[in-house]
């Protein structure tokens, strides 16, 4: 009588007798997934892009401090660009095929007018906060920060890394730290206010502007990149070198490596691994 | 062949769990075969010392400093001198290690290879390959498992895991299914409620439990059949889950939480069922199904583990881990106990105390020993090999450990020499030893 994988029965078998079917349920590399080259480059554009806008975000800081660009002139460009950028995105969400609906622009504007109130108010505080901090701390403080949110930041994957909250609450903390250096109220208020749109609307309005076309995401990253080089080109040529070579290597070496990679991965599953519910998402509902 | 085994677990009585009366219950039957049974364990509380047991199981309740989860705090070589202490007291031939997660059981292992006593280590649980805390675990087991006679595990899919994680030869891992005693989970039909069918759960309220899936089962099941009733005992952080569910539903009449339930407790309220229903996510074996199989009980699991081997097809409903699929089984539950279909609960109760005993497991562990007794003892060279050989990693690191053991135990020799210490008289069984059936 052949073997069975039982154990409620003597099937007169010692019991430390192996058959041929041992381990036949053990599966390898199940979710291993093949990655085309270039495929890989162009999605590696989620990176770069917001590399490239915490890269924007410190050149206008320089220039704030250095009295070239005045706080004014910033908040009217964030303003003016808050309208465009929403205009821009109702324009894709009708693309995309979503109805937008008029109460939601109201929602909107009362959420962007309290919010500047709260922040105009809010800004004499900020300004102080963190100003009997020597100035090396600040800018070691503000670098951490700023590498943080980018190795937290939600590029579209489900990794545990990633938290949303936390990238933009480390952000929000870099640019109170940078705030603190600048001269006057009017100041800090332009920066956090400019701080929140690169950290908080840009990304969403890039996601929507590029999931309506491949060649709209091609141009985004393009143009995020060469923008952010030239920005940085005229503050420092070695730091825009060194974010030229960056950019280079998250586009174009970091997905030869991670197809490199891809023959080391030894992942073996079987019935022994707690299994994933099915439908899980259908118990959520009804709950 | 009479042996003098020694069981070795951080997890013995008063902790109660699947391996503690696993420990008891094997002692207990090898004691009555003739056999010589110490048990060590760390102390519980004011619990130390040495303590005797049913049938004079003597117990050595170590005084060690408890780090996590009831586990010693691993020193590896800290423990060498009362251990030896210990083995050569009571002359001590097999030392057996239960459960992975037992430091205090995998260091006793590690002395008794040093001293040339020979090793068996049972695993109770299945692990996965994944995440961080496996890993960790699975290559402190490949350490600890490079110089282990023999491995035995409770199921098929637990010995191939088991063989996976440690890096071993299959022919060295031996598979002994749990046991229940069949004298305590005995069923009651004038228990069970003619006019309502009452599904029964039984088991800590986690996540690998699957109360995820019961929370989903709940209100389907009794939105279709206004005669189920559900029973749960166990308690655990997802027990607030099955709160709201029947908050939600409004069926506080027809779902009852009995918080933790303790073990002598577990077969009275099993035999007020009619279902038993597991939904864990992972299991090496569940002793429960078999213990509620034994109470008479219709059992409904999810395919899962070592669930599969433990009952034949006619005595338990098998479903995916989804709650569409467990409620399809449940209904072919309910509807064939509602045309008395099933098989009756003395018949069910008759087939498990033939299928599972501890007398059983007592005489297949014998022959594991006997297997054990006739290897060779190896030198320290071929240890050294072996654990070179194991793959643990870290081969410098792993030879300081081995040799630093050595040379401790050499030093120990000296200091405290063998013919000082008292050996224990041994005991003459008053039962003559019973032949294998």
């Amino acid at each position: 009588m052949p073997w069975r994988k039982v154990l409620y029965e003597d099937q007169g078998y010692p019991d430390n007798y192996v058959d041929s079917s041992f381990l036949e349920q053990m599966q390898k590399n199940l979710n291993t997934r093949s990655y085309d080259y270039w495929n890989t480059v162009y999605e590696s554009g989620a990176v770069t892009d917001h590399i490239s806008a915490t890269c924007l975000f410190v050149v206008t800081f320089v220039y704030l401090e250095a009295g070239v660009l005045s706080p004014k002139l910033l908040i009217l460009l964030t303003v003016a660009s808050c309208f465009l950028g929403y205009i821009a995105y109702a324009a894709c969400a009708v693309h995309l095929g979503e109805t937008v609906q008029k109460s939601h622009l109201w929602i909107v504007i009362r959420s962007a007018v309290v919010f500047l109130l709260f922040t105009f108010s809010l800004s004499p505080i900020l300004y102080t906060l963190t100003e009997s901090v020597s100035t090396d701390t600040i800018y070691a403080m503000t670098v951490f920060m700023f590498l943080g949110n980018i190795l937290v930041f939600d590029y579209g994957t489900t990794a545990a890394i990633v938290s949303e909250s936390m990238s933009f609450n480390l952000a929000m903390f870099g640019s109170m730290c940078l705030a603190s250096r600048l001269t006057t109220v009017l100041h800090t208020f332009s920066i956090v206010s400019f701080a929140v749109e690169v950290f908080a609307l840009w990304p969403e309005l890039r996601r929507k502007v590029q999931a309506t076309h491949r060649g709209c995401k091609m141009g985004v990253s393009c143009g995020s990149v060469l923008a952010s080089v030239y920005a940085l080109w005229t503050v420092s040529t070695v730091a825009a070198v060194l974010l030229g070579s960056v950019h280079f290597v998250v586009t174009f070496l970091c997905p030869r490596w991670l197809i490199q990679l891809q023959p080391y991965k030894n992942n073996i599953q079987g019935p022994w691994d707690e299994v994933n519910i099915v439908d899980k998402m259908e118990v959520r509902k009804m709950l | 062949m009479v042996h003098h085994v020694c069981m070795v677990s951080d997890f013995f009585f008063p902790n109660t769990g699947g391996v503690e009366s696993h420990i008891y219950q094997l002692s207990q039957c090898l004691l009555q075969r003739g056999h010589k049974v110490v048990v060590i364990t760390h102390a519980y509380g004011r619990r130390t010392g040495v303590r005797y047991l049913t049938n004079n199981l003597k117990v050595y309740y170590l005084p060690l400093l408890v780090a996590y989860n009831q586990c010693i705090l691993p020193t590896l070589f800290a423990t060498l001198p009362i251990v030896r202490y210990i083995l050569l007291r009571e002359r001590i031939t097999i030392v057996h290690g239960h459960s992975a997660f037992s430091a205090l059981a995998h260091e006793a292992m590690f002395h008794a290879s040093t001293m040339g006593i020979s090793t068996v280590f049972t695993d109770h649980s299945l692990f996965g390959f994944a995440d961080a805390s496996s890993i960790i675990t699975n290559k402190i087991l490949k350490f600890s498992l490079a110089d282990v006679q023999h491995v035995i595990c409770v199921s098929h899919t637990s010995k191939e895991n088991t063989v996976l994680r440690a890096a071993l030869s299959p022919h060295k891992v031996y598979v002994v299914p749990n046991a229940v005693d069949s004298t305590v989970f005995t069923p009651d039909p004038s228990q069970q409620r003619s006019d309502r069918v009452t599904v029964v759960v039984m088991s800590r309220l986690v996540y690998r439990k699957g109360i995820d899936l019961l929370a989903g089962i709940i209100p389907e099941l009794c939105g279709r059949h206004p005669d189920v009733h559900f029973l749960i005992g166990g308690d655990g952080p997802k027990r607030i889950l099955l709160e709201e569910v029947r908050e939600q539903y409004q069926l506080h009449d027809r779902v009852q939480l009995l918080g933790s339930v303790s073990h002598e407790d577990v077969r009275d309220i099993l035999v007020q069922g009619d279902i038993f229903l597991n939904t864990s996510l992972t299991e090496a074996f569940c002793i429960a199904i078999v213990e509620a199989e034994s109470c008479g009980l219709q059992v409904v699991s999810t395919r899962i583990g070592g669930v599969p081997e433990v009952l034949p097809d006619e005595l338990i409903y098998l479903a995916e881990p989804s709650v569409a699929s467990l409620l399809v089984a449940l209904e072919t539950a309910v509807d064939d106990k509602r045309r008395g279909w099933t098989i009756s609960p003395r018949e069910r109760h008759e087939r498990i105390s033939t299928m599972y005993t501890w007398q059983d497991v007592a005489r297949r562990t014998e022959t594991v020993y006997d297997a054990t007794a006739e290897l060779p003892s190896s030198s320290l060279a071929d240890r050294i090999y072996r654990y070179s050989h194991s793959g643990s990693g870290w081969l410098l690191f792993v030879l300081l450990l081995v040799l630093g053991n050595y040379l401790f135990w050499q030093l120990l020799e000296i200091l405290v020499p063998r013919r000082n210490i008292e050996l224990v008289p041994s005991q003459v069984a008053k039962s003559p030893r019973r032949e294998p059936t």
